[in-house]
């Protein structure tokens, strides 16, 4: 039985209405530990709804999501905020940083919650910001930096737990390809390390490069292909 | 997450919003300064009150005995007879009445001429007056039985007003002008009345003879008497002999009359102000749960501005309550905040409309002090829940959608 176990899952936006979506529709998946999924499909084919259940942020309409073991239907607040605390971490389309607080902080408040001590923050926090090269700005509110800067706050607070599982939605939608690589060239690294990647993408040169891809169209996956490593 | 870092956060959230947690304040001040200073007039009131007859001295029952027929009606002569045969109980009854004069005068020297003082109150008394009313003589001699019958032309004063008639000067045996009658002042009275309220202070006042109502006051019959019980229990025996004996011999057609002690009225003016402060604190109240309403709305307001924020902080593993309790802190630390200035604010207002009603220093109490910070950390608490209850319990994708 693999980490990741989705069987029937449906996400119905409206259901029974004339004005009905079905963002997911009917998805099996399941991704074992320690393997690099990129997730490919055309905008607006179910990609983030997906990567939002698997996330534990939304529940599925229809179905079944267990995640290794547990099945998360039926866990209650505590539970699963523990798992969005330590399991996964989320890197989300639109960065979605605090506004109020600095880049330091932003990456700081996932280990306030789990209740780590303010020394070995810092340094979790600062590592974190480091392996992205964004140190420099850690006093900056969100507001004050660029799009790709954002970003790499955004990956550097879904990295300072060390999370088993990361999930990234297009993570390198802001950024040039000089710095994308950089980022891409640190999931693979996380990997090697043993972390399950999940990865959305449009840049069909960046999803060959993960050992396995799938395809998805109408929420529905249409290809799951196993690289060969080269 | 612990509770520093809870109180960490909330300080940062209300310092981002600095208007919005100013506004909020407000209400709870306004309300909390509402009902100290309120309630805190209202109890000096009574206090004032009940200050004014402890001076006059416990155990006093007032006699009001008049009669429509002309000619007669002064019952003083009957009164003072009945009384005699009251001793047993009774330590002594004088006449009690007030009567308006046009100034006291000494030398230069004119009541008229203090606007705050005007005219001060002389009263028709006997010589148990100052036995009956409390008062101790500081200089000179008492009025005597003999001054009444005689109809001597003397009078005993107050502390205060002999010194305002004659400062340091000796004032035994010196003439006085009341009205436009000339009177031997005989006796100085200790001075008992600490009141700054001049215009009704007992130590302004002159009693003189009640057989000088006659020149003074056109013969009109006296009313008023004061009746010194020896204690409680006898006020009581006092008063229901002298209510039969009046009914006796006042015919209810023509007079009337009526018997009460000082502990009556005083009972009776303590409920009146018992409804004052329950009105008064009624209507600050109200404006306390107004400024309560107030901070829920803001509340909600904040929660609408900030659901994006929650759905962040839930989807990397705040917990429902780490949000709820962040909020609460929130609430109770501005309400907490609203509280205290509030309790500034009702102290300056206690003491400013104590100076200026009461014209003594007005201090609000101290329980009620206590109650007024903890009432305000409650409604904090109570108006926080409702919000971070609703921002806490969202799934983090629909919070995040809002935007
Ligand atoms: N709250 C919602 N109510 C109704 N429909 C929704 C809602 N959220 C998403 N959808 C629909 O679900 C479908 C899938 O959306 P999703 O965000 O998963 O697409 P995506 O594959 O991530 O696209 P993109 O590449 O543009 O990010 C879309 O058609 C979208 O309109
Ligand atoms: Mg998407």
């Amino acid at each position: 039985m693999g980490l990741i176990e989705l069987s029937q899952g449906f996400k119905i936006y409206n259901e029974g209405y004339e004005n009905e979506v079905r963002a997911l529709n009917g998805v099996s998946l399941s991704i074992d530990r320690g393997e690099f999924v990129s997730i490919i499909g055309t905008s607006g084919s179910g990609k983030s709804t997906m990567m939002n259940i698997l996330g534990c942020l939304d529940v599925l309409t229809h179905g079944e999501y267990v995640l290794d073991g547990e099945n998360v239907t039926d866990m209650r607040d505590g539970r699963l905020s523990r798992i969005r605390n330590r399991e996964v971490g989320f890197v989300f389309q639109g960065f979605n940083l605090i506004e109020s607080l600095t880049a330091y902080e932003n990456v700081e408040l996932p280990l306030v919650y789990q209740g780590v001590s303010a020394r070995l923050r810092r340094e979790m926090a600062e590592s974190a910001l480091e392996r992205v090269g964004i140190m420099e700005r850690a006093d900056h509110h969100p507001s004050e930096l660029s799009g790709g800067q954002q970003q790499r706050v955004a990956i550097a607070r879904a990295i300072s737990t060390n999370p088993p599982i990361i999930m990234a939605d297009e993570p390198t939608g802001a950024l040039d390809s000089k710095t994308g690589d950089r980022v891409l060239e640190l999931m693979h690294g996380l990997h090697g390390t043993g972390s399950t990647i999940i990865l959305i993408t449009h840049n069909n040169e960046l999803a060959e490069t993960a050992s396995r891809i799938v395809r998805i169209s109408d929420g529905q996956i249409v290809e799951d292909r196993r690289r060969v490593p080269a | 997450m612990n509770l520093t870092q809870g109180f960490k956060m909330a300080a940062k959230s209300l310092l981002a919003n600095k208007v919005r947690s100013v506004l909020t304040m407000l209400g709870i001040i306004i309300g909390i300064a509402a009902v100290m200073s309120l309630v805190s007039v209202v109890q000096g009131f009574t206090n004032v009150q009940k200050e004014y007859y402890e001076r006059m001295g416990t155990n006093r029952v007032n006699v009001y005995a008049y009669s429509y027929m002309s000619g007669g009606g002064d019952y003083s002569d009957e009164i003072a007879a009945y009384c005699e045969t009251l001793s047993e109980y009774a330590l002594g009854v004088s006449p009690n009445t007030q009567i308006w004069v046009d100034g006291v005068r000494y030398g230069t020297a004119n009541t008229r001429n203090n606007s705050q003082l005007g005219s001060p109150p002389i009263y028709l008394g006997n010589e148990q007056f100052a036995v009956c009313n409390a008062f101790t003589l500081a200089e000179g001699r008492d009025l005597s039985y003999t001054d009444v019958k005689s109809y001597n032309q003397v009078v005993v004063i107050g502390a205060k007003l002999k010194e305002y008639l004659f400062s340091f000067k000796d004032a035994i045996g010196e003439t006085i002008t009341i009205g436009s009658v000339k009177f031997t002042v005989v006796g100085v009275y200790e001075p008992k009345d600490t009141s700054e309220n001049e215009w009704y202070s007992y130590d302004y006042m002159c009693v003189i003879p009640q057989s000088m109502s006659r020149i003074l006051n056109s013969n009109q019959p006296i009313s008023q008497y004061v009746i010194k019980a020896k204690s409680s229990e006898n006020t009581k025996i006092i008063i229901d002999l002298m209510t039969q004996y009046l009914e006796r011999i006042i015919d209810t057609n023509t007079g009337s009359f009526y018997v009460y002690s000082d502990q009556q009225w005083i009972d009776e003016t303590e409920a009146q102000y018992k409804i004052y402060s329950l009105v008064g604190g009624g209507i600050a109240g109200i404006s306390l749960l107004v400024g309560g309403i107030g901070i829920m709305n803001i509340m909600l307001v904040t929660v609408r501005e900030r659901t994006h924020e929650i759905g962040i902080r839930k989807a990397i593993g705040g917990a429902r309550r780490s949000i709820l309790a962040q909020f609460l802190i929130e609430a109770a630390v501005v309400c907490g905040t609203g509280g205290i200035i509030g309790i500034i604010v009702g102290f300056l207002g206690t003491v400013v409309a104590g100076k200026l009603i009461l014209k003594t220093l007005l201090l609000p109490s101290a329980v009620m002090t206590i109650f007024a910070a903890a009432f305000s950390v409650f409604l904090g608490l109570i108006f926080g829940m409702y919000p971070a209850v609703k921002a806490s319990g969202l799934q983090p994708v629909d919070a995040l959608r809002a935007d």
